[in-house]
């Protein structure tokens, strides 16, 4: 097969292994350890084949790439249209990336409806893989309800507590904000016949939708109100702590790992791809809603005296990074924004495994309950220490970079911004160093403690990739930049046109 | 009168209901001489036969489009489509039937033969374009249907749900009569092409209008939609499962069938917001009330009146997307709510004991193949990606914003997710609770398992895969828009209003 | 014209004519010349058995209401033929088929109704399930 070849079929493929993996589960006798082998190798192969897409992928270039276009239905006119730009190839490896890891966090925790388990979680691959490949709006759509079910059930039937309850609030609340993108779409298509994100951009940018104007602003509202509540933006994120501390380790993973930055990445496609004005109009409310999120998020995790929670309401703080970084439509910003992105993709998605590695030998996540862990668990608190000081933006590790070049971005935008975000790092270095102080430093005030085993070789060689990309992407960031920052620099391009409008004014 | 003799292309050309009289006839001559375990067995199968040979007639009978019986029978497209839809519907309830007649105990005979009797009504009722024939084929139908839910003699329920669905059937029919007599008043015909012709002509008298509303309020009955529905519940709970699966799907579809024709090939004056208050309060209404029942089958009775009401809003739009997303809907709906019947029946167990939505706690564990089949038509109906449901809710509602009915098609989409949580609570029953008591569930018979698999093979290929059922929907929307090409041949009678 | 149209009608006139008086003398002339023995159950307005005036409940067999059900059934049916016989020279063979059918149909239900037991007077459930 040649390369041409393999460039226009790789999405599809990189989509839809995991889809036959699951089939191939299905019809799979129930043998948990086999079970578990060929998840782990199918979810390895989805890794390996998403490699040919940094690999051959023409970095100096911002538009999209290993494209494919078919036409699937006629009536309405939907293209089965793939391809990927530098900002969500990067979202299709970091998928791929952590789906592996979740395997193998799951390999002993996951005992009965192992099957199941397996299936679902590598539905919610591809369905995740879909949604950043996809550029035609239906297709888009298409993927981003099918990630609902795999992951709602996820939650609720291999969580804990009130994992009912936790589900079906996640589902009720992405849903019913999804009907309102669905609308928006809807109303696109009957304006122009087409769903394709490419068509629909131009035809937007060059006036020739109908009735455009006033609509416009409902348009934009429908897009970003489906993906404030995805990611979850300031007032839309009761749902998350909720579903995080419910979901078992590999759900939580999934969900913060890639779910949240479903919806920052479709306000940087979708939001500011095809409505730059009303982004820019908007731009103010939205970056408040951003900062608030960002202190509040970091205030509350402070005083939770949950490990799952506090991570949670850590994620709700990192994400106002994101969309303050998308919202100040600056090059450093929106760079940065992607590359918090795929950081705390890599550290949250192993702080949560490493709450998950406790949550298995003690059944709670109550921080009173440990204290002095680092005695019986070295290599744990190791670990542990390293994903926090990721996490909390230590230089050379992988949450420094982005949250600088977010800060630098917000800077640019108006200072303000920069000031108020800046705290919210400080806050964030507070509560992780204070959990981990609380956790493995001390006496040991537990009996049951005091003999917990370390780190069993799957477990560590689920933290291990995690912990070296990381280190990878605190040492060397261009890797990923120079793919990103050409794609951003596309994307921004209405907006240059949009201010060079304000300013002639 | 130069000829009166009807050819062999008008027998040809209804065919399929010949087919299925003849069955049930042959249903109805071997059911006195059968035991009860045979009547069971060999009638089922014969019934079965019968409605596959329908749906092989209503393919040959493609071949032949044209007008039958002195311009009463119309084939054409649009009625091919609902021929095999009925014709399928009933094959799958019939399959459903075999094991649900053994486990209720409940002697089969008359059951087929009115299954088959219902089916000739509901078939013909899509390729009828004459206002008498078509309230004919109606009564047929309904009447089949009034003793088939009460089918469950021992229950109290059942035969309060068929007296219930006789009274109130009778009254809307009652409805529909009066309407097809003040349109003939208005109009001068019963025919349709002539109807849509002298209102075209002479412009559109008062008396239109009425008879509109009144045929509508008796479709309205049929189809239970807001505020005919109070029906619904009520009989949905105590008829028979499968027959509650045939009910909701093949009578439906084909009171559909009719509305269709009645309101876009007539081109009906003032329907307009007669459908758009109807589709917005059937919606609403399905939904809410469908948020707190504990019956399932309550609850899906409700659901089905939701979904009368999300079809209804293809109605309001342009005729060209609104009657192929409708057709389009019906289909899939069908799919989907005979996949959902079909495994409810299965789950009630003798007498129908297990129904409330606590029995179904654990599902997922005692039969994991059962839970995932119902969890596949729950997701279908609650309009999520790959399964018809989606497709036919999308087509819906973008014919609507075609059409410029932006507020229907938000209260549209507001209600289908107010409808997610109740489709999501039984599939939370059946995967997240933990089993309560001993209920036993049975293994699924062959029979039984065909049927769940086709309905499961539809309901994903119409997700997957709409574009060629579409395209055929639109083909028969195009031709049931221009009637008159197809009437042109020569009319053999005097018109029919003249009679 | 006129004239002649009305003289058409006169043999219906002379038909009504002749029914009330034939009629009305037979009233008569019974009050004339008929004996009058009077009783109890004579004077009740009906002599078939029934009580005329009593509770609306009363209670009798389904199978009356079978019969009825039945009669008028096949006597609708029947009433078919009527105007089938009209023209049946102008349908022709067709039209001697057409009713052989449907006759056939008709024959159908009585052999249903006839083997289920519905004719049976005497028994009370019926050889093959209860009616």
């Amino acid at each position: 097969m040649t390369l041409a070849n393999l460039n226009s079929l790789i999405l599809t493929l990189v989509t839809f292994i995991p889809l036959a993996g699951a089939l191939l589960l299905v019809l799979c006798p129930r043998r948990d350890r086999d079970i578990r082998i060929l998840a782990l190798v199918v979810t390895l192969l989805t890794f390996a084949v998403s490699l040919h897409l940094p690999a051959h992928f023409h970095r100096s270039q911002g538009g999209f790439q290993f494209e494919v276009s078919r036409q699937w239905i006629t009536t309405p006119n939907i293209h089965y249209h793939m391809a990927v730009d530098g900002v969500s190839l990067w979202l299709v490896v970091l998928t791929t990336f952590l789906t592996p890891l979740c395997v193998l966090i799951s390999w002993k925790s996951i005992d009965s409806r192992v099957k199941e388990f397996f299936i679902l979680l590598l539905v919610l691959e591809t369905a995740l893989i879909g949604v950043f490949t996809s550029l035609d709006l239906f297709l888009f759509y298409f993927f981003w309800e099918a990630t609902l079910i795999p992951m709602a059930l996820l939650i609720g039937m291999y969580g804990h507590g009130r994992k009912v309850y936790a589900a079906v609030k996640f589902f009720l609340y992405t849903m019913i904000a999804s009907v309102f993108m669905l609308a928006a779409i809807l109303w696109l298509y009957a304006k122009t016949g087409s769903f394709d994100f490419t068509t629909l951009q131009s035809a937007i940018s060059h006036g020739q939708v109908a009735g455009f104007l006033s609509a416009a602003p409902w348009l934009f509202l429908a897009f970003f109100i489906a993906f404030a509540v995805k990611v979850p933006l300031f007032p839309f994120h009761t749902w998350l702590p909720d579903a995080h501390v419910e979901a078992p380790t590999a759900g939580s993973v999934m969900l913060a790992g890639v779910l949240l930055k479903m919806g920052t990445y479709g306000m940087l496609r979708f939001n500011l791809g095809l409505f730059p004005e009303q982004a820019r109009r908007n731009a103010p409310w939205i970056i408040t809603l951003a900062l608030v999120g960002i202190v509040y998020g970091a205030l509350v995790a402070l005083v939770q005296p949950n490990m799952k929670k506090l991570i949670a309401y850590s994620s709700i703080s990192h994400l106002g990074f994101v969309v303050l970084g998308i919202f100040s439509f600056t090059q450093v910003g929106l760079d940065g924004a992607v590359f918090v992105m795929l950081a705390h993709g890599v550290s949250t998605g192993a702080l949560f495994m490493l709450a998950g590695i406790l949550y298995q030998r003690r059944h709670t996540y109550e921080i009173k309950d440990f204290g002095g862990l680092a005695t019986p668990m070295p290599r744990y608190a190791a670990f542990f220490l390293f994903i926090v000081l990721a996490s909390a933006g230590l230089p050379l590790l992988n949450g420094f970079v982005g949250e600088f070049l977010v800060l630098s971005g917000a800077f640019q935008a108006r200072a303000l911004y920069g000031i108020v975000a800046a705290t919210g790092i400080i806050w964030s270095a507070g509560y992780l160093l204070w959990l981990y102080q609380r956790t493995f430093f001390g006496k040991i005030t537990h009996q049951e403690n005091q003999a917990l085993p370390d780190l069993s070789g799957f477990e560590t060689a689920a933290l291990l990739p995690a912990a070296a990309a990381a280190l990878l992407m605190g040492v060397a960031p261009l890797l990923w930049l120079n793919m990103i920052d050409p794609a951003v620099h596309t994307a921004l391009l209405p907006f240059s046109d949009v201010l060079s409008k304000v300013a002639g004014q | 009168m130069t000829q009166t003799i009807p050819q062999v292309a008008d027998y040809i050309r209804i065919l399929p209901e010949l087919v299925l009289a003849f069955f049930g006839l042959v249903v109805m001559v071997l059911d006195p001489l059968l035991d009860d375990e045979g009547s069971r067995k060999t009638l089922g199968g014969i019934a079965l036969l019968g409605a596959l040979c329908g749906l092989g007639a209503s393919l040959w009978m493609a071949q032949s489009p044209g007008l039958a019986f002195w311009n009463m029978v119309r084939v054409d497209s649009f009625s091919v489509f609902f021929h095999v839809l009925i014709t399928a519907i009933v094959a799958v309830v019939i399959l459903t039937s075999y094991e649900y007649m053994a486990v209720q105990r409940i002697r089969a005979g008359e059951y087929y033969g009115l299954i088959l009797f219902g089916a000739v009504g509901m078939t013909l009722m899509s390729s009828a374009v004459e206002l008498v024939l078509i309230f004919i084929a109606l009564e047929i139908s309904s009447i089949s249907s009034y003793v088939l839910a009460g089918f469950r003699r021992r229950e109290a329920s059942s035969s309060e749900s068929s007296l219930k669905y006789f009274l109130l059937g009778s009254f809307a029919t009652a409805f529909f009569l009066y309407g097809v007599a003040l349109m003939f008043g208005a109009t001068g015909s019963t025919n349709i092409t002539a109807i849509s012709q002298a209102l075209q002509a002479k412009g559109v008298p008062r008396l239109a209008y009425v008879a509109v509303a009144l045929m509508f309020v008796g479709l309205g009955f049929k189809v239970a939609s807001a505020p005919f529905h109070v029906w619904t519940p009520d009989v949905y709970e105590g008829a028979p499962a499968p027959i509650v699966a045939l009910m909701s799907t093949g009578s439906k579809a084909a009171a559909f069938a009719v509305l269709l024709r009645v309101m876009f090939e007539i081109n009906t004056p003032g329907r307009f917001w007669l459908i758009w208050v109807s589709a917005a309060l059937s919606m609403t209404l399905g939904n809410l009330s469908a948020l707190v029942q504990d019956n399932v089958k309550r609850l899906l009775a409700y659901s089905s009146i939701a979904h009368a009401g999300y079809l209804l809003v293809a109605f309001a739009a342009q005729p060209g997307p609104g009657i192929s997303a409708a057709m389009f809907y019906t289909a899939s709906y069908a799919a989907m709510n005979v996949g959902a019947f079909a495994v409810v029946s299965h789950f009630a167990g003798a007498e129908e004991r297990y129904v409330t939505l606590a029995d179904y706690a654990g599902l997922g564990r005692r039969s994991p193949l059962l839970a995932a089949t119902l969890t596949i038509f729950l997701l279908s109906l609650i309009g999520i990606p790959i399964t018809g449901g989606f497709f036919a809710k999308f087509y819906v509602f973008s014919a609507a914003l075609k059409s410029g009915l932006v507020w229907l098609t938000l209260i549209g989409l507001l209600n289908s997710a107010i409808g997610a949580y109740y489709y999501l609570r039984i599939i939370v029953m059946m995967y997240m609770r933990e089993p309560k008591g001993e209920i036993t569930v049975r293994r699924i018979p062959a029979s039984l398992g065909v049927a769940l698999a086709l309905s499961v093979l539809a309901t994903l290929y119409l997700g997957v895969l709409p574009g060629r059922v579409l395209d055929f929907a639109l083909r028969s929307a195009t031709q049931l828009m221009q009637p008159h090409r197809a009437a042109i041949t020569p009319a053999p009678t005097p018109p029919v209003g003249t009679m | 014209m006129p004239e002649n149209y009305i003289v058409r009608y006169l043999p219906l006139l002379f038909h009504m004519l002749i029914a009330a008086v034939l009629a009305g003398g037979m009233v008569v002339l019974s009050y004339f010349v008929g004996y009058r023995r009077p009783t109890r159950a004579k004077m009740s307005p009906y002599e078939c058995g029934m009580t005329p005036v009593g509770d609306a409940r009363g209670r009798f067999s389904v199978k009356f209401y079978l019969v009825a059900m039945l009669f008028i059934l096949f006597d609708v049916e029947a009433v078919f033929l009527y105007p089938w016989a009209v023209i049946l020279r102008q349908l022709k063979m067709f039209g001697f088929y057409e009713m052989m059918v449907y006759i056939g149909i008709v024959l159908v239900g009585l052999f249903y109704v006839w083997k289920k037991g519905v004719l049976d007077w005497n028994q009370t459930s019926t050889r093959r399930g209860t009616i």
